[in-house]
C-alpha cells in the first residue's frame, strides 16, 4: 500500500488505543521501524516518519501535526478507525491508511487481556440485566437468556467463553433479586445501533 | 497546543522536584564524586572513561583510591542488601587500567584567565586539591613546601607498602603539568616571610596540615629510646637511617598513625611490637581494615590502657600503664578516666608516642592571622576566611585530623572561596540529597552477590618489606564487583506530560517502585527501583526513560558499535558478563530485560545482519525478576516484525552464555 509512496507519515494516538498497548506512540514508532526495514529490503525510496497525538479524534489534536501531514504522501493511523476517518475529515487531499484494526470496547480483565464488554447498541439494558451486558458478551446478543447452550455456566460456542446469562443470573441470585428476571425485556431498538444511520450526540447550550 | 501534547520528550527526575537527589555514596563522599558512573565504566571495561569521571572531582585519584577510608562504602545502599560496593578498589582499578592503556594522563592546560596568583603554603592533599582546582578556575598557583619533595603528609607519613611513592610521584606530576608550580625547600617564615607572600601575591592559602607530634606529659617521656610518630614516620619514609628500634617495641596510640607506626616498626625490626590504647577494640579510632592488616603481620593490641610512665633508668624498659575505665564523657568528648590502682607493666625497649599531631604555626607574624587562645587558627569554616584579608586555609589545620579525602575537600572548597575573593564567577556547589534506603521487602528480592575481595600479599611475606601490600583487583573481579551497584538514583523516570496513567508500568515492575493514584497522578520511587527497565520497555506512550542507558544512550551505542562495519551485533549483561558471540559487536546493559522491540529494530534498521543476545541462564529471571521473561516476549516480537518485513526471522536470536565470568551474579 505504501509501496508507490515516498513519505510515509505513521501517525500514533496516545489515549485509548495506547492503553490498550495497540497504537500508541511506541507502537507507532515499531511500525515504521518495520516499514523502513521492509521497504529498505525492496529499494524504495524516501522515508518513514511517526508522529504521536494525545488524541486523533479531535480537530486540534490533528491540526498541531498539520506540517507533517503534508509532508507525507499517505498518513498512516494505528489509532482506532476513528483516527484515519478524522485525519481524512481534516485533511480531505490526504491519502489516510488504517494501521489497525478496532475490534472493540473492552475492559482489561488481566493485564494484556482485553474483553468485549460494549457493543454500542444505543439502548442500553444492563440496569435490568444485574450490570452485566447480554448485548455484548452473549454470543446470540438474547436479552431473555439463557439459551439451551448453557452448559455448565460455559457458552457452547467455546469452553474458554462463560455464559454471560449465567453470569447475570448468579449476580441477581447474590443481590436476592431474581424475581427481576420475570420481567420480560422487549423488543430493542435496533435503529439506535448501527442500523439507524451514523448517530451523533449533541450536547446543547454550551457550545463556546 | 504545546508540542509536548504532540510528541516531544520531556523527562522528569523520578518523583518531581528531586532533581539534586543523588546515590547516597555521592552524597558521603567529601568531594562528591559521581562514583556510580565510573562504576558503571569499570563494569564495561572502560577504565580511561572511569577514571576521566573521577577526576572530574579528584585531583588524586590514585592517591585516593589506595588510601580512602571511602564513607561512600558506609553510605552504601548495597550494604543494606549484602555488603557495600567496593568502591575505592574500583576507582583503584579505573586509574590502574587506564594507565595500562596508556590513557588518562594528558593533563589539561588551563589559562590564567583571573590574570591572578595565589601562594599556597603546603603540598598536602589540601593543598594540591586547592592548587588543581584554582587553576582550572584560572587562577595561576603556587605551592610552597618546606620539605625537598611535594605531599605533604601524603609524602611523610603514609608509608610506601599503602601508598607506593612512584604513584604518590604521578598524581602530583599531572598537577604540575597543568601549571601549577610547586616550590619544594621554601620553609615560609624562614627562607621567606608570610607578609612577603602576602604582599607579593593577590591571595594566600595555608594547608600546612598537622606536621607535628603531640608528645607524652609522662616520666621517662625524654628517655633516647623513646620516639615520636611523625619525624619516625618521616626518616622511614625519606629512606633515612630510622632511630636504632629494639625488639620489643610499644606503641603508645589507637589512630591509624598509631598503625602505621606499628606496622613500620615491626617491618624494620623484625620483632615483637605491641599497640597500647586507652580505647576498648571498638572504640579504636583506627579503621578496622588497618587494625585487620596490622594484626594479620603480628603487632599485637592491649586496649583500654594509659600510660602512666614510662620506665627505665637512661633506658627504656617498659611502659607502666593504668586501666582506663572510660575514655569519652557523657556528650562524647574526650575526657578518659583511669583507675590509678589498677596498674600493670608492658615490657619493651623502645617506645613510639603516636597520642595525635598538632599544627606548627610559628611562621606566622604578629600582624595575622589571628590564632585563638588554644594556638587554633581563627577560621571561617563556610568562606575558609582567616582574620586577615585575602588570607585563607583548609585541610587539617583547621579541620583537624582526618581523612586525606576530608583535606582534599577542604582545598578545593577554599579553591572557590579564593576564585571567588579574586573576582571569578563561581559558587560553592549545592550538597546533593540522597535517596533513601532500600525498604523492606525489596532487598530480598535483589540477587546475592558477594563483594569481591582486594588480593593482597600474605602477611608472612610483606611484613619484612615495604612493598605495596594491595595487589589490585583482577580485570574479571572487578568488573563483577562493579556491577554489584544497585545503581542508586538512576533508574526508571518519567514525563508526568506523556503519562496517561495506562497502569502498565504499575503492573510489570516486579519492585512495587511505580504507582498511580485514583486521580491519575503517578510516581516512580527511586528507592525501591532496581533500574531493570522492564516499565521502560512495556511503556506505550515512551513516557518513561531511565537513568543508565537511556534508550537514546542505548540507541547511539548501537550505531556506534555498527559503524566501523560490524555486521552482527550482540547485546551482553554486565551483571553475568554474558558474551556469546566475540566476533560480534557488543553492547553491553544491565541484564537484557531492558531491551525493547525498538531496541532490537534498531539494530536491524541500523544495519546489523545478525543480532544476538546473550542471556546467563534458562531461568524466567536474569539478573532481575522477569528479566529474561521479557528479553524472550522481546525478541518473539522483534522476530515477528521482522518475518513480517520479509527478513529471515532467524537474524535476532537468544544466546545462553555457557561460561559465565561472573557466575556469582547471577
Amino acid at each position: 500500500m505504501t509501496d508507490d509512496c515516498e513519505n510515509v507519515l505513521v501517525a500514533g494516538c496516545n489515549t485509548c488505543v495506547a492503553v490498550c498497548l495497540t497504537g500508541g506512540e511506541k507502537e507507532a514508532e515499531q511500525l515504521a521501524q518495520q516499514l523502513r526495514i521492509a521497504r529498505r529490503r525492496e529499494g524504495i525510496r524516501g522515508k518513514v516518519d511517526t508522529v504521536t497525538v494525545l488524541r486523533q479524534c479531535e480537530n486540534e489534536y490533528l491540526d498541531a501535526i498539520a506540517v507533517q501531514v503534508e509532508e507525507a504522501d499517505i498518513v498512516l493511523s494505528t489509532a482506532c478507525s476513528i483516527g484515519p476517518q478524522g485525519l481524512v475529515f481534516r485533511y480531505p487531499r490526504k491519502r489516510v491508511a488504517p494501521a489497525m484494526n478496532t475490534n472493540m470496547l473492552g475492559y482489561v480483565r488481566e493485564h494484556h487481556v482485553w474483553t468485549e464488554y460494549c457493543a454500542a447498541c444505543g439502548s442500553c439494558v444492563i440496569a435490568a440485566t444485574g450490570g452485566i451486558c447480554p448485548v455484548a458478551r452473549c454470543a446470540k446478543t438474547l436479552l431473555n437468556g439463557p439459551c439451551g447452550g448453557s452448559r455448565n455456566g460455559r457458552c457452547e460456542i467455546s469452553p474458554e467463553v462463560p455464559c454471560v446469562w449465567q453470569e447475570i443470573y448468579d449476580r441477581l441470585a447474590a443481590l436476592g433479586d431474581l424475581d427481576s428476571l420475570k420481567r420480560i425485556i422487549g423488543p430493542k431498538k435496533w435503529n439506535l445501533s448501527n442500523s439507524g444511520g451514523p448517530r451523533t450526540m449533541k450536547k446543547e447550550g454550551f457550545e463556546p | 497546543m504545546t508540542e509536548n501534547q504532540t510528541n516531544i520528550r520531556s523527562f522528569s527526575r523520578p518523583i518531581s522536584g528531586d532533581e539534586l537527589r543523588r546515590p547516597p555514596c555521592e552524597a558521603a563522599c567529601p568531594i562528591h564524586t559521581d562514583a556510580q558512573r565510573y562504576i558503571q565504566l569499570v563494569a564495561e571495561n572502560r577504565p580511561a572513561e572511569a577514571l576521566a569521571v573521577v577526576r572530574q572531582t579528584n585531583p588524586l585519584p590514585q592517591v585516593i583510591g589506595r588510601i580512602c577510608p571511602h564513607p561512600c562504602e558506609d553510605a552504601c545502599r548495597r550494604g543494606q542488601v549484602d555488603e557495600p560496593i567496593a568502591i575505592c578498589n574500583l576507582k583503584r582499578v579505573a586509574s590502574d587500567g587506564a594507565k595500562t592503556g596508556g590513557l588518562g594522563y594528558d593533563p589539561p592546560r588551563p589559562d590564567f584567565t583571573i590574570g591572578k596568583k595565589v601562594a599556597i603554603i603546603g603540598s598536602g592533599p589540601s593543598g594540591l586539591g586547592a592548587a588543581h582546582d584554582l587553576a582550572l578556575l584560572g587562577v595561576r598557583p603556587v605551592i610552597f613546601e618546606s620539605q625537598s619533595e611535594a605531599g605533604g603528609f601524603l609524602r611523610t607519613g603514609i608509608l610506601n607498602y599503602r601508598l607506593p611513592k612512584h604513584i604518590l610521584d604521578e598524581d602530583i606530576d599531572y598537577i604540575r603539568g597543568m601549571g601549577v608550580e610547586i616550590r619544594t625547600g621554601v620553609k615560609v617564615g624562614e627562607d621567606i616571610a608570610f607578609d612577603e607572600l602576602a604582599d607579593e601575591y593577590d591571595a594566600v592559602l595555608i594547608a600546612v596540615g598537622l606536621s607535628e607530634s603531640r608528645s607524652l606529659p609522662a616520666p621517662g617521656a625524654d628517655l633516647p629510646q623513646v620516639l615520636l610518630a611523625v619525624p619516625f614516620l618521616e626518616a622511614v619514609n625519606a629512606g633515612r637511617e630510622a632511630p636504632e628500634l629494639g625488639k620489643e617495641i610499644i606503641v603508645i596510640g589507637g589512630g591509624n598513625v598509631a598503625i602505621d607506626a606499628a606496622r613500620s616498626a615491626r617491618r624494620l625490626s623484625g620483632g615483637k611490637v605491641t599497640m597500647v590504647c586507652l580505647e576498648t577494640d571498638y572504640e579504636m579510632p583506627a579503621h578496622s581494615w588497618e587494625i585487620e592488616d596490622a594484626t594479620a603481620e603480628g603487632v599485637s593490641i592491649i586496649c583500654s590502657q594509659g600510660p602512666n610512665a614510662i620506665m627505665g633508668d637512661g633506658k627504656v624498659e617498659g611502659l607502666e600503664v593504668k586501666k582506663c575505665e572510660s575514655v569519652f564523657d557523657e556528650q562524647g568528648r574526650f575526657a578518659p578516666r583511669f583507675c590509678e590502682t589498677e596498674l600493670s607493666v608492658v615490657p619493651g625497649d623502645t617506645v613510639i608516642i603516636a597520642i595525635g599531631q598538632m599544627s606548627n604555626l610559628s611562621f606566622l607574624p604578629g600582624s595575622g592571622p589571628e590564632v585563638n587562645e588554644r594556638g587554633i587558627l581563627i577560621f571561617d569554616r563556610e568562606q575558609c576566611t582567616t582574620t586577615r584579608r585575602g588570607v585563607f586555609a583548609s585541610g587539617e589545620v583547621v579541620t583537624g585530623p582526618g581523612a586525606a579525602v576530608n583535606a582534599l575537600a577542604s582545598g578545593k572548597r577554599a579553591a572557590i572561596a579564593v576564585a571567588r575573593y579574586l573576582g571569578a564567577d563561581v559558587d560553592f556547589p549545592p550538597e546533593p540529597d540522597p535517596i533513601g534506603e532500600v525498604p523492606p521487602g525489596v532487598a530480598e528480592k535483589v540477587k546475592p552477590a558477594p563483594r569481591r575481595k582486594m588480593p593482597a600479599r600474605p602477611a608472612g611475606e610483606r611484613s619484612g618489606d615495604f612493598d605495596e601490600v594491595e595487589l589490585g583487583l583482577p580485570e574479571v573481579e572487578a568488573r563483577c564487583e562493579a556491577s554489584r551497584c544497585l545503581l542508586c538514583s538512576a533508574g526508571a523516570r518519567y514525563s508526568e506530560l506523556k503519562c496517561i496513567a495506562c497502569l502498565t508500568c504499575v503492573r510489570v515492575c516486579p519492585y512495587g517502585a511505580t504507582w498511580h493514584d485514583r486521580e491519575g497522578l503517578a510516581g516512580i520511587s527511586p528507592e525501591r527501583c532496581q533500574v531493570c527497565g522492564i516499565c521502560f520497555t512495556q511503556c506505550p506512550t515512551k513516557a518513561i526513560d531511565i537513568g543508565v542507558k537511556s534508550e537514546e544512550q542505548i540507541e547511539a551505542e548501537i550505531e556506534a558499535a555498527l559503524t566501523g562495519g560490524g555486521k552482527d551485533l550482540e547485546f551482553g549483561c554486565w551483571y553475568s558478563q554474558a558474551r556469546v558471540t566475540p566476533d560480534a559487536a557488543a553492547v553491553i546493559l544491565p541484564c537484557t530485560g531492558r531491551l525493547s522491540v525498538r531496541l532490537l529494530l534498531h539494530a536491524v534498521e541500523r544495519g546489523a545482519e545478525r543480532v544476538y543476545v546473550a542471556v546467563c541462564s534458562e531461568s524466567e529471571d536474569g539478573h532481575f525478576i522477569h528479566g529474561h521473561r521479557q528479553t524472550r516476549a522481546a525478541v518473539a516480537e522483534a522476530k515477528k516484525a521482522i518475518a513480517e518485513a520479509g527478513l529471515d526471522p532467524g537474524a535476532i536470536e537468544i544466546r545462553i552464555e555457557p561460561e559465565l565470568k561472573c557466575k556469582k551474579n547471577v
